[in-house]
């Protein structure tokens, strides 16, 4: 991975608010455009509405950081993440689901009927093993052959949902997936799920932050930078990466967990390899190593593709071609113009 | 350097809130009746999801044309469910709650539609779907209704037909889909119902283009028949074409897909008496070739006829039922309408939905592939046989 590191912080004493905004500086501007289209596209939209973009974010952003601490603060590139996300996903919707599938006339799994909060920490211990054991094995490979093992795990990850039917249903999915309760309160209300999702957000964000702020941190940094180097310092680099993967990859469980909950039935269409693609270029969006960039990018990810909704001028047979388009051409323009992300340091 | 990446996020990410900025607020139009469409207009479901999204504006617009509903008109605000839960949640949310639509025609996809039916059911919002197949839909609730035969019905004519014509034993390949998985499954159970054996399966993920494997597997088995499940048409086509090419003389069964007009180009003369259960247009219905010509005169194609179809007749029920309420908003109103309504339209008389929402009095038929030469738009490369059998 070739990094670059073009700084932006002022030698000496720092400038104002106003002079650093005249003098481009590009994560100021990019936080400061991100906050006023959220609060545009509230005002414009409705609470309602913004509620759920809300809550799209939130699933996004956890995953955008948690895959960040793999592919920017360690230097491993990944598309295995949607994997972790699915098994995440696929836990908490098996042991909450309430659907009586026999009355059903397709395929019968048994049900558990779990509450939400004891099928996520399965789901999560389960993605954690399930990275542990490719981890060791990933653990052999480096660079371009790293993202094609990533690549084979999402595809292998993908094909297990859609045919382990005994336990997933395959392609007919799984219904009435339990939204969490605390106490006696269902948290089946939108804002209520939002805060919920956003208190998540807050402590995955948190423990990144820690992580990547710790000597632990610093270590997977010198990774990034130089495998060989770290390892002659005494470092075991094998168990640094295997062990950030882990963190990494029960993070997104999260994410699936909420995610499968949020939407109440899951097929593995959410599953894709599109997906991960798309999740890596939230990260790259945003900037690799910056957690607040991961936050950035999945919000100016989800308010693009969502904002798109809204575009006045093309006539309705061509809106979601559109929006396809647009989104790809803007993200191909920003890494032409800005290929280390919105707030990022480094780039791929 | 740094003033001009400035600009460029300036130029990149403002934009589209300058575009967010300048759209004007539509608001409440006294004059119009606004109804939601959600399809998948991009993803695995974009071929439905288009002609269906097709068919309903072509039915608004002659119904505009007419005057509208008792001199109101009607607007559709269409939505991208892209064929997932997630996209088909975030387009039911902005069609609730930015645009305040209680009665949404749609969705194009089984999974779109089962993701956002609990919200609906939840809230009191129509969904009216067209296209989507899943017998698990019967099961989503109050407001839910389709015009599509659901997947169960298929299956057990499909198994009908087969024991019918003397098959006892099958080996069946179908995509890993929930439509073709479920079609699968119901026709084997039915077979199994009546008296047959199923000698071996196979699925495939929907990337797949080479079956030769699976193939001489099943064919090895020397089943009495093939039974093909497919989702896209290209595949049902490759895998006619790869099974005759293996030497496979015997008869093959399939769906819609597997004799859909992209199935037939691959599959080309090794299509050729392939017998499929498929939802068909009367041809002996006047109103079906007038809906079909005017589709084709509009789009200047057509394709998914029995689905153009039936995403035309949701619009004019779901238009003579607003003649009734007099108010988009009243979901209730268009609930007990559609439960007490006859209809007859492009794909059949006098249909009504029974008490899960699902569609009666339609019937599916049984087709046989012509050879190349025979095969012409009018009649689509087959000439049906009559209705499925009943046993």
């Amino acid at each position: 991975m070739a990094t670059n590191t073009p700084e932006t912080t002022e030698e000496g004493r720092r400038p104002g608010l106003i002079p650093r905004l005249a003098n481009g500086n590009v994560e100021l501007w990019a936080n400061l455009i991100v906050l006023v289209w959220v609060i545009a596209f509230v005002l414009w939209q409705g609470v309602g509405f913004a509620i759920t973009i809300g809550t799209v974010f939130a699933i996004w952003a956890i995953l955008a950081v948690s895959l960040n601490l793999v592919i920017g603060f360690t230097g491993l590139l990944s598309v295995a993440h949607i994997g972790f996300f699915g098994i995440g996903a696929y836990s908490v919707a098996i042991l909450t689901s309430k659907t009586d599938y026999s009355l059903l006339r397709t395929e019968g799994i048994p049900t558990y009927e779990l509450p939400f909060f004891a099928a996520l920490p399965v789901g999560i211990a389960l993605a954690g093993l399930t990275a542990l054991v490719v981890g060791v094995v990933f653990n052999r490979f480096r660079d371009d052959v790293f993202v094609l093992v990533s690549f084979g795990f999402a595809i292998i990850s993908f094909n297990l949902f859609l045919n382990a039917r005994a336990i997933t249903r395959g392609a007919f999915g799984i219904h009435d997936v339990a939204r969490p309760v605390i106490g006696t309160r269902v948290l089946d209300g939108e804002l209520e799920f939002l805060v919920m999702a956003l208190v998540c957000l807050a402590l995955v964000s948190a423990l990144a932050w820690f992580i990547v702020t710790s000597s632990f941190g610093r270590v997977l940094t010198a990774i990034r930078e130089d495998e060989q180097a770290a390892s002659v310092f005494g470092y075991q680099v094998t168990h640094y990466k295997l062990a950030i993967w882990v963190i990494s990859a029960m993070m997104a469980a999260v994410a699936g967990g909420l995610f499968s909950s949020w939407t109440s039935f899951i097929d593995p269409n959410s599953f894709i390899l599109l997906e991960s693609i798309l999740l890596v270029s939230i990260v790259i969006l945003g900037g690799l190593a910056t957690i607040w960039g991961s936050l950035l990018g999945a919000m100016t990810f989800v308010l693009l593709e969502e904002g798109m909704r809204f575009i006045p001028f093309l006539p309705d047979v061509y809106v979601g071609q559109a929006r396809q388009v647009v989104l790809g051409v803007m993200l191909v323009l920003l890494m032409l113009f800005r290929p280390q992300g919105l707030l990022g340091r480094y780039r791929l | 350097m740094r003033a001009l990446s400035a600009r460029a996020i300036l130029l990149f990410v403002l934009l589209p809130v300058m575009v967010i900025g300048i759209v004007a607020c539509d608001g409440d139009d006294d004059d119009t009746y606004r109804i939601g469409v959600m399809e998948s207009l991009t993803g695995p479901g974009e071929t439905y999801g288009t002609v269906s999204n097709q068919a309903k504006q072509l039915a608004v617009d002659e119904i505009n044309a007419a005057g509208g509903i008792d001199g109101k008109m009607l607007e559709l605000v269409v939505e991208d469910s892209k064929c997932n839960a997630q996209d088909a949640i975030t387009a039911y949310n902005k069609l609730t709650d930015v645009d305040d639509i209680k009665i949404i025609l749609g969705t194009s996809c089984s999974g779109a539609m089962l993701g956002a039916a609990p919200l609906a059911e939840a809230d009191g919002v129509i969904m009216f779907s067209g296209l989507a197949t899943n017998p698990d839909i019967a099961e989503a609730g109050d407001y839910i209704f389709r015009t599509s035969l659901n997947d169960a019905q298929l299956g057990v004519d499909m198994g009908n037909t087969m024991w019918d014509d003397g098959v006892r034993s099958i080996a069946s390949i179908a995509e890993s889909t929930d439509y073709a998985e479920g079609v699968r499954s119901a026709s084997t159970d039915r077979f199994l119902e009546l008296g047959g054996t199923v000698e071996a399966e196979e699925s495939f993920p929907s990337d797949t283009t080479d079956f030769r494997s699976q193939l001489t597997k099943l064919l090895a088995t020397d089943a009495d028949a093939l039974l093909v499940a497919a989702q896209a048409e290209f595949t049902g086509g490759t895998i006619v074409k790869q099974a005759r090419e293996l030497g496979y003389e015997g008869p093959i069964y399939g769906d819609i897909v597997v004799v859909g007009t992209t199935a037939l180009e691959v599959a080309g003369d090794a299509a050729t008496g392939v017998k499929a259960i498929i939802t068909d247009l009367d041809p002996n219905n006047t109103k079906a070739t007038e809906v079909v010509n005017n589709f084709r005169s509009k789009y200047d194609y057509v394709t998914l006829q029995w689905y153009l179809g039936s995403a035309y007749d949701d619009v004019y029920i779901t238009a003579e039922c607003l003649k009734q309420t007099k108010d988009d908003q009243d979901a209730d109103g268009m609930r007990d309408c559609l439960y007490d309504i006859t209809w007859s339209g492009t794909i059949g008389e006098n249909y009504s939905f029974d008490e899960k929402g699902e569609v009666v009095g339609l019937s599916n038929v049984v087709i046989e592939v012509l050879p190349v030469s025979e095969r012409n738009d009018d009649n689509q490369g087959y000439k049906v046989l009559g209705p499925a059998p009943i046993i």
